[in-house]
């Protein structure tokens, strides 16, 4: 019998409601549920005030689901930790500690020598592309650059688990094409076979077609769209071009709400 | 001049000093020399006076020269500004994690540090005495009500995604309290730490003035008492002096402090 390897996150009936001051309820998550297998990239797409963050936040522990159970490789989270990294859509970048001392931060909390968490430190900023700033206070530092001192320290620290939540909406084009490439190039780790998990929230499809593995399309709090995204990697122009990256990209705009036409009525007939 | 401002020194604060030492000597030949002695004078006094006087001795005073006097006053100041500073500092940042007990503390807090000096004055001198501590308190009191408010606003400003990035590394409580909330609130906690000495020098005198045995502000009560003009001015501006100069070296000290600052980025959180 062949055993079914346990999912990197099992999100199982998860709603989240808040309560307005007003006294009026709101549903921000509806009994979602889904799996994602350990290695994926997976991208979430929806329309502002869909449920994206509140449901990167219940994953990473800092909200806490009205009802249903998340696990993150087989275990109930319940609180933050070190096991599943988050990149925030703010500067998470603590700007009293030079770059280094960021980078290396997640390990110090977890009690790795110092000698071994600056290794490792400088290693991910080899890898970024930033270890020529490694004495430097984050406010010398552009958006991209500081993005990029985020993205190092999770991957520092060693989480299996990735969580980012519209990471680079506030770069530029070209900021965020760089950007994307050492995100992957962090990610596929040379080829290895042991990739980390990453939930990415996004509302740009470009960016998710460029990045996932799939895509999960969320509206008012609920999985409307589960799509596979089929090209090769490392994805170019070109592959963002294949006829069926493009089929990929209709439906997910028609979910959005910015396909006419036959991508409107493939959304349609996967909503029966 | 950038780096003159990142230590809190403005070069027109001394063109300030400079027109109104002019101003002082333009208004020497109209005023009285009982009410205005010229600036000539109240330098020589107090040189002159700086560590010996005869007539302070023949007063009954402690301290027999200016420098004794401020030396006094200046262990004051720097006691009740740093222990009242610690109680400020620690309490505004404890109240600003919990809205109940900020609801509970902040009335009572707020409106002690509303008592003017006068009124506080005669009760710490009750139960005090006419000792260093009495003046410490009063001092310190004051000190600790400015500090308490500028340590926790700067906790609740404090942008919150620094702590969930904390929390997802790992970071213990003690962590956080070390590598998050204490940096992360030094720059505004600092900026009161400025105001609070600034203010501490006023205040002290006043205590001293109103029922201590030593220090400048007891000088001065006694140097008024005799219509000593110019002792009297050279002891305000001996004062005024120490002040400043305590301030220089702490906005340079402070400024150290906080370097990764620079001239960018802000903490705050912007909701």
């Amino acid at each position: 019998m062949t055993k079914i390897p346990t999912p990197a996150l099992e999100f199982a009936d998860v709603s989240r409601h808040y309560l307005r001051r007003d006294g009026l309820g709101i549903r921000a998550l509806t009994d979602l549920t889904i799996n994602i297998a350990e290695g994926e990239f997976v991208c979430i797409v929806g329309p502002s005030g869909c449920g994206k963050s509140t449901l990167l936040q219940i994953c990473a522990g800092l909200d806490q689901p009205t009802s249903g159970v998340v696990k993150a490789q087989g275990a109930l989270v319940t609180a933050p930790g070190p096991d599943r990294g988050v990149v925030f859509q703010k500067d998470s970048v603590f700007p009293w500690m030079t770059v280094i001392n960021n980078v290396e931060y997640g390990l110090k909390c977890r009690g790795v020598p110092s000698t071994e968490r600056r290794r490792v430190a400088r290693l991910y900023l080899e890898r970024v592309g930033l270890a020529d700033v490694a004495g430097a206070w984050p406010n010398e530092l552009s958006g991209g650059m500081l993005k990029r001192v985020a993205i190092a320290s999770v991957f520092a620290n060693g989480s299996p688990v990735l969580l980012l939540d519209e990471p680079f909406g506030a770069l530029d084009y070209v900021t965020k094409h760089k950007i994307h490439d050492v995100l992957l190039d962090l990610w596929d780790d040379g080829g290895s076979t042991v990739r980390r998990t990453v939930l990415f929230v996004t509302h740009d499809v470009d960016e998710a077609l460029t990045l996932a593995d799939r895509i999960l399309v969320m509206r008012a709090g609920e999985i409307v769209d589960d799509l596979r995204v089929d090209s090769t990697r490392p994805r170019t122009e070109e592959n963002l071009s294949e006829p069926a990256v493009i089929a990929t990209k209709r439906r997910l705009l028609a979910h959005l709400g910015l396909a006419h036409g036959e991508a409107r009525m493939l959304v349609r007939e996967a909503g029966r | 001049m950038k780096s003159f401002k990142r230590w809190g020194f403005d070069p027109f604060g001394l063109l300030g000093m400079v027109l109104l030492i002019g101003l002082w000597f333009a208004l020497v030949p109209l005023v009285p020399r009982s009410a205005l002695p010229t600036p000539w004078g109240v330098a020589t006094t107090a040189v002159q006076k700086f560590f010996y006087n005869k007539t302070f001795a023949f007063y009954g005073l402690a301290d027999v020269g200016y420098f004794s006097a401020l030396v006094y006053t200046v262990q004051n100041v720097l006691m009740a500004t740093i222990g009242g500073g610690i109680v400020g500092i620690l309490a505004g940042l404890v109240t600003a994690r919990s809205k109940l007990v900020r609801a509970v503390c902040d009335p009572i807090v707020l409106t002690l540090g509303t008592v003017p000096i006068l009124i506080a004055s005669p009760f710490l001198l009750l139960w005090l005495g006419t000792d260093r501590m009495s003046a410490v308190a009063m001092v310190g009191f004051y000190a600790a009500v400015t500090l308490y408010t500028y340590a926790q606003r700067a906790a609740i400003n404090l942008n919150p995604v620094y702590e969930s990035a904390a929390r997802t590394y790992g970071a213990s409580r003690g962590a956080m309290l070390r590598d998050l909330l204490l940096p992360g609130t030094l720059p505004e906690i600092l900026g009161g730490v400025r105001i609070a000495l600034a203010g501490a020098w006023g205040l002290e005198a006043i205590a001293e003035l109103l029922g201590a045995q030593r220090g400048i502000g007891k000088l001065i009560e006694s140097i008024t008492g005799a219509s000593d003009v110019e002792s009297l001015f050279a002891a305000l501006i001996l004062l005024g002096i120490t002040a400043v100069l305590f301030d220089v070296v702490v906005a340079f000290g402070f400024a150290r402090l906080t370097r990764w600052r620079g001239g960018r980025g802000s903490l705050t959180n912007p909701r």
